[in-house]
Order: structure tokens, then sequence, then C-alpha cells
């Protein structure tokens, strides 16, 4: 194993301080909260009627945040909070034995400080998410191979599709900015460690416990809603319903400690020398990314406690017959939902702007405009919500005005495109895994931006609201332009995650059939949905028999890849060929370190005169 | 020599800069390569969108239609030139374990940046005006119709449609239209929302409890329009779907008098 490899490079294990520290990791944690959930349980059945539904998602929903709770006190997350209380710290053998000084392995399950083991649990935890989601995409698939298979019934499949969404959104989000944000971005910009170490490790483990709340929403009966949870059916459904409340109100919370944390780890940490005109564009796409989530996911988290109190007291917040209104639910979740698909986007793309100069050689063409293209769509993004709400008929006379901020957007989208074009014309590309993934983002992103611009021209989106056309579009997006990225992250990271290089072979096989699987199943879905196959349907009509089925033939060719690019990580990580330092000849920062990293990243603290995209040629 | 010099020391006009890129033997072969890409989108957009696209059975229908396929025609160039360059590029391709040669050091060019950020902005006016002019003649065509229009009252419960018809008395699980009157749909729901979508009419609108919303339209062709619902709703959303017929006006007559209703 190479983190053992790791450990003893780390020097032999000091002796331990004498600390409760010690003594807590993930399994007292898990202790400590089922304790509390089962105390708040029987506490709760014994106060209220578990058979009234009302009072049993008020037993349910305490009893899922107690869990939280429980699991963050048994890991030891509130030990340094409470020592402020009495007026002390932790001791500075307690903070080095946090940052996982000479633990070896046991530090990936404690309450680890260090940015790079935390790196290490996102992309853990986020494959294991893209895993839970991809297969239920894989059932959902199944289910609508030919029309009328009741190979799943109804309710089990809105569950999967619901499941699949709210899953893949979170593992999404965070597919980026977790593993790479964490592991790499502070040695990127010179940095030593996060700006707050300790806040790090709770963003990462209170997502751990957003992870068993979510999977509990299949034993409680599922979410009959999608991802969305729209009120009054959110309102209505059965108690799997809480787990998902819960689980966003965590997550929201987890997002907002590292958006803070990676902002201003970014502002304040850079190296000396680094002016914002030499940062890493990967460092400026991350940052813009979790900036744009902290305004953005607490209408989420506020549209879920309002959900939470309509269900578990009574409110009437989104209950039309006493005055609440199912529009406030909409707006509270697009004002969330159009940012959000942008910070899913952006890391994916300033991974391969990252990639482009470096397997190119050429220099990233027009930081300016690369940065000017994010900022706009940044702010634009914050702007178009009510585009997913052209024809829920709230005010039809502002359709205009949304059409005409989203339809603006594809502007600073334009000049991505251009970035990318100009660094790789006229270079000799070096076609690495990292790199296939820029020219897949040109192809998706291409047919995900192009649909978009029909489906925010509101007497086209009248036609295609709510079809297969929807789900194939964002797809295209999310999948085709922001997963490719990542992917595209992952091979090119690997070596200095790990220390061993990705394997090449089933990495060019996972490529190909996941990019090949992907075109298959989604343009079969775009013909779905330009012949009236709404989305999110458990059965179909026979005529859109073979539209479907070239959908989930193009599905299974995509789950196939996906389990070979698993395959070629777990290989490679246990058995991979040792990388030298900078395998790719890259400029930027993290390259300048040996694996395994040493603790504070540097021996000496980096001083940078210059870019990093001095690729190319002749410096003028 | 001095002359010489003096001419080089001069900098290019636009003009000569677009001679001397347009010698280059890789932007001629992304120009043709470009052509290529965009006449294959623009045989997309005429094919392939009216292939799969269901009868077009309103002026509401068309238009949406018109949208989906002249944008991919517009779109089309700009398709061309991205994948174009892209797959120019992968003609010289480096193999091996050694990162390849320097390329040149290339690190904007400012005349294309901004002639890029026009162009893709009179294509996004493009898609504004022809959204906006769109929406204008739907609000006209509503505007002008509103007298004479049939009022359907649209109800959405889990999980079936109900059309009460106020004016004629009538009450039906189906959609029935007379040909060629504008039809103005109140829909509304009894429980949680909904989305009222008569495919082959083109519109579409949600169907919230305790709120009347409206969608308008005129059917213009005899057939067959299938009723569906593009709202999540629970356990049988996917079933929640009805038929209709646009029907010639004697017919749909009879149609309200057989059901016991009165013409208007």
């Amino acid at each position: 194993m190479t983190t053992l490899e790791h450990a003893k490079v780390e020097g032999s294990r000091p002796n331990p301080p004498k600390s409760l520290i010690t003594k807590l990791h993930m399994g007292t944690g898990m202790i400590v909260g089922i304790i509390f959930a089962e105390a708040m349980y029987f506490w709760g059945k014994s106060m209220w009627d578990v058979e009234v539904p009302m009072e049993e998602n008020r037993i349910l929903t305490l009893s899922m945040f107690a869990w939280c709770i429980g699991f963050l006190i048994g890991i030891g997350a509130f030990i340094g909070p409470f020592r402020w209380l009495i007026g002390k710290d932790l001791t500075d053998e307690e903070q080095l034995f946090l940052a996982g000084k000479g633990q070896g392995v046991s530090r990936y399950f404690r309450y680890c400080t260090d940015h790079k083991v935390v790196g290490i649990q996102y992309l853990v935890g986020v494959m294991v998410m893209l895993g839970a989601g991809g297969t239920m995409a894989m059932m959902i698939r199944t289910n609508l191979i030919t029309p009328g298979s009741k190979w799943v019934n109804a309710e089990i499949y809105n569950s999967l599709v619901g499941l699949h969404g709210i899953t893949m959104i979170v593992a999404m989000i965070i597919v980026s900015t977790g593993p790479f944000g964490n592991f790499i971005l502070p040695i990127m910009i010179g940095a030593r460690d996060m700006a707050f170490p300790r806040l790090n490790a709770l963003s990462w483990w209170l997502l751990f416990t957003a992870i068993p709340v979510l999977c509990s929403a299949w034993f409680y009966g599922g979410i009959p809603t999608g991802w969305t949870a729209y009120a009054p059916l959110s309102v209505q459904a059965g108690p799997g319903m809480n787990a998902f409340i819960v689980t966003i109100i965590i997550f929201a919370i987890s997002s907002a400690v590292a958006g803070a944390n990676i902002t201003t780890t970014v502002v304040a940490m850079r190296a000396k020398g680094m002016k914002w005109n030499r940062v890493p564009i990967f460092v400026i796409g991350a940052t813009m990314s979790v900036a744009l989530a902290v305004p953005a996911f607490p209408t989420f988290m506020l549209s879920q406690i309002m959900a939470a109190f309509d269900r578990t007291i009574g409110t009437h917040f989104f209950d039309a017959n006493f005055g609440g209104s199912g529009w406030l639910y909409a707006h509270l979740f697009w004002i969330m939902g159009h940012p959000e698909v942008y910070v899913i986007l952006i890391p994916g793309v300033a991974i391969l702007m990252e990639v482009a100069p470096v397997f190119a050689r050429s220099p990233l063409f027009s930081y300016t405009t690369a940065v000017v293209g994010f900022a706009g769509i940044v702010g634009l993004s914050v702007l178009v919500w009510a585009h997913h709400m052209y024809i829920s008929g709230w005010m039809p006379t502002l359709n205009g005005p949304f059409m005409v901020t989203t339809e603006l957007i594809s502007i600073p989208t334009g000049l991505i495109f251009l970035v990318l074009l100009g660094t790789i014309w006229r270079g000799r590309p070096w076609m690495k895994l990292p790199m296939l993934g820029v020219y897949a983002l040109l192809w998706n992103f291409l047919i995900g931006g192009i649909t978009g611009i029909y489906l925010s021209d509101v007497p086209a989106d009248d036609y295609l609201h709510g079809s297969m056309f929807v789900t194939a579009h964002f797809h295209y997006t999310l999948m085709g332009a922001a997963l490719t990225g990542a992917i595209a992250g992952l091979a090119y990271w690997f070596p200095k995650m790990t220390g061993r290089m990705l394997d090449e072979r089933p990495g060019y096989i996972s490529f190909w059939l996941v990019q090949i699987g992907f075109q298959v199943l989604f343009l079969g879905m775009f013909a779905a949905g330009s012949q009236g196959q709404p989305r999110r349907v458990a059965d179909y009509e026979q005529k859109f028999a073979i539209s479907d089925l070239i959908s989930s033939i193009g599905a299974y060719m995509v789950g196939i890849g996906m389990i070979v690019l698993l395959y070629a990580v777990v290989h490679s990580w246990r058995k991979g060929k040792i990388a030298p330092m900078n395998p790719w000849g890259a400029k930027t920062l993290e390259w300048t370190v040996p694996y395994p990293i040493y603790l504070e990243n540097f021996h000496e603290a980096p001083i940078v005169t210059g870019d990093f995209y001095g690729y190319g040629k002749s410096e003028k | 020599m001095s002359d010489l010099h003096d001419v080089e020391e001069l900098a290019p006009t636009p003009g000569q800069r677009v001679k001397a890129a347009m010698a280059a033997k890789d932007v001629r072969v992304t120009i043709v390569f470009g052509i290529i890409i965009t006449a294959f989108f623009v045989f997309i957009g005429l094919w392939f969108y009216p292939k799969f696209m269901p009868e077009v059975m309103s002026e509401n229908m068309k238009r949406g239609k018109d949208v989906i396929v002249y944008f991919t025609v517009i779109s089309a160039p700009i398709a061309g030139i991205v994948i174009a360059m892209a797959l120019y590029t992968l003609f010289d391709r480096h193999k091996g374990d050694t990162p390849p040669p320097e390329a040149a050091n290339f690190r904007g060019h400012t005349p294309i940046i901004f002639s890029w950020t026009i162009v893709s902005a009179i294509f996004c006016i493009i898609a504004i005006v022809w959204g906006l002019t769109e929406m204008n003649v739907n609000a006209e065509a509503n505007a002008t119709n509103a007298k004479t229009a049939l009022t359907v009252e649209v109800t959405g419960s889990q999980w079936v449609w109900t059309f009460n018809y106020p004016e004629l008395g009538v009450q039906s699980q189906n959609l029935n239209l007379p040909l060629d009157r504008p039809v103005i749909f109140r829909v509304t729901s009894v429980d949680v929302n909904h989305s009222f979508w008569p495919v082959q009419l083109g519109v579409k609108v949600d169907a919230n409890d305790k709120v009347t919303t409206l969608a308008r339209t005129t059917p213009n062709k005899l057939g067959h329009i299938e009723v569906k619902c593009a709202e999540l709703c629970g356990l049988y959303h996917a079933y929640m779907e009805t038929t209709g017929e646009v029907m010639a006006p004697a017919d749909f007559n009879q149609w309200v008098t057989s059901l016991g209703g009165h013409t208007a």
C-alpha cells in the first residue's frame, strides 16, 4: 500500500499524546451516532405516536439529526471548540496527531486535518457515490428497455429516479472540488495546508454522515419526488422523504464550510509572488465554483427546512389550502438549482484548461479570457433561475427577461471554447488520458450548450419542458462535460495523489466505452424527447420503443466502461507503475514536490516569479 | 534595403492579416472541414428533428418546432468551427511517454478574441430576438382570439385529467376540441403539481392546487391529440395520460350533444 510507504517516510511514530483524541475514530463516531439516534428514536416514540405520519416524520427527522451530531461527537469533531469554551485549545502534540503525523492508514479513518488525507477521503467517497448513482441509472435504463416492462414497480422506479438524481448531483458537486480542491489546490498555490484544517475535516465528515442517511431512504419507502422534491408532493410523501431533507440540510452545511475554507485559502494563503494573474486556472475555477455555492446552497437548505416544518409540525409554507405556495418552493429550489449546475461545470472545465497547455505544450490561450468567461458565467448564473419555471404559470410576462439572461450565458460559454481551442491549436497533442478529456468535452459541451439554447427559448420550451430532451441536455453538460473533466483530472493527478501511474490500457478502453456509449445513450434520449416522451416515467408507449432501446444499450456501454475505469483505478492504486515526480512535464507547483508529499507540503516555501503556462518555443 | 525594412515595421492591416492566415495550410483545411461539418449539422437540423417530432396541430407547435429546426441550422457553423479546429489538431498527434516538442508560444490574440466575442454575441442576439418575436406573436394571437375562445377547465388530480367545458355544460375525460376555434385552457389541480401537456398542440402549463394557470392555442388540423403529465406527480405519473381529438365543428357539436350539453 502506498499509504504505508507514505507513513514510513513521515518518520517513526512519535509517542501519541495522552489525550481523548487519540482514542477516537470513525468506529467510535458510528457507535456514538447510533446510540444518539436510537436514544432520540425511543424518546420520540415515548412522546409521540409513530403511527401518525406527521409525528413519525418528527421522530425520524430528529433521529437522523441525532445520528449526525452523535457521529461528529464520537469522532472528536467538537473537542477543539469545546476546549475554546473553557478557554483552552488543543496542545501542539494533539494538533500534530490530528494532522496525521506518523499514523499510516489509520488517519484516513480519523478526524484528520491534513488536506491530503481529506482529499483522498473525498475521492473515495465520490467514487462510492458515483458507483451507487450509476447502479441506479443502470436499473432505470433496464426498466425502460421495453415499453410495459414491469422489472421494477412504479414506486421503486420513482425512487430510483429521485435517488439517482440526488446522489449524482451531490457527487458531481464535490467530484472536482472535493478530491482535487482539497488535495491539489493548496499545493498548487504553495500553501502548507488549507486555511482552516479542522473545518476541512468537518466538511468531509459532515458529508460522510449524510451518506447513510440518504441510503436509509430506501428502508423508509424511497422518495417519490425526483431530486427536485417539489412541494406539495414532498409534503405528502412517505417517511423516506425525511432522509432526503436531512441529507440536503447536512450537505448544505458541509458545502458552506468547504466553500468558505477553499475561498479563504486561495485569497489568503497563496505563495509569495503568486499575484492574481499568476494563479493556476484550476484554482480560479474551483474558487469561483465554491464561492458561487456559498450563496446558492442556503436557499436549498431553507427550502428543505420549510418542507421539514410542513411535514413535522404542520406549518403551511407550501400548502395552498392555507395560503402557502408550491411556487415558493420552486423559486427557492431553482435559485440554488441554476447556479448549482455551474458549481458542477466550472471546476471540470477548469481542470481541462489546466490539462490542455501541458499536453499541447503551448500556453493557455488568453488567461484573461478564461477568467472573464468563468466570471461571466458565475455572474449571469444567479439571474436565470426562473427559466426552469417558464411553464409553471407563476409570471408569464417575466419569461422574456429570463430568456434574455439565459441566452446571454452563451457568450461567456463561447469564450471558454475559444480558450480551449486556442490552446490546442497548432500544438501537437500528447494523447494521454487527460488530454482525451479535452476533446470529449469540446464535443459533449457543444451538444449540451446548443441544446441548452433551444430549451432557453420559450416557444421551444413550451414543447420540450419536462421531456426526455431536457434529461439528455443536462446529462450532456453535467456528465459529458463536468464528469469528463473530473475523470481527466483523476488521470492527470493520479501520480501525485497515489504515487503511481494510472494504467493506460484499461483507461483508454474505459474512455472509449464511456464516451461512445454516452453518445448512443443520449442521442437516443434526444430522439425520445423530440418525439414527446416525458421524463421520469416508469413506462411509455410503443412509439418510443426504438429510441429507448438505443438509450439502454448505450447506458450499458457506459456502465461497463465505468467498471473498467474502477478496475483501472483500484489496480493502479495497488500495483501501478511508480510515478516519477513530474510525469507530464507540467509547470505548476504541485509537480515540484516529491511523493510521498511532506506533511506540510514544502520544505521551503516556494516563490513564484511568473505564471505557470510558459510553454512554447520562444519567450519574447 | 531600407525601404523593405520600413515596410516590415508597419503593422499589417486586418485585410493583410486575414490574407496571411488564409495562406496557412491548417487554416484552409480547417475551413473545408468546418464547411463539411456545418453541412452535416444543417442536415441534422432539417432532417433529424422534423423526423422525430410529432404532428404539428397548432401555430404554437409550429413555432416551437421552427425554433428547434432553425436554431440547429444557425448554430451549425459554430459546431463546424469548433469541431473542425479540434479535429485538425488530431492529425499530428504525439505518442510515447515523453512530452511532445514545444509548440508556438501563442498567449492570445486580441483581434481573434474580440471577433469571436462579437460573432457569438451576434448569434446570441439572433436567438434572443427570435424568441422574443415568437413570444410576441403568441401574445398578440392570444389577445385577438380572447373573445371568441372556447374555455376548457382542465383539472389534474392524482393521476387523472378531467376536462370541463363550462360554456357547453359538458365534462369529459377526453380532450375533444373543434377545429380552428381558439381555446383557453384554465388549468388547476386538486392535489400536487401536475403539468398539462397536450403534445401535438405545443403548449404546456403547470397545474397547481388553488391556482388557475392559463394556456392558449388554436388547433388547426384534424387529428388525434395525446395529453400527458409533464411534472412528476407521484406513483402513477407515467400513466397520467389521456387522448383527445380535434374535430370538425359539426362533429364536435354532435359530441357535445351526445353528452347532454348545449352547443354554443
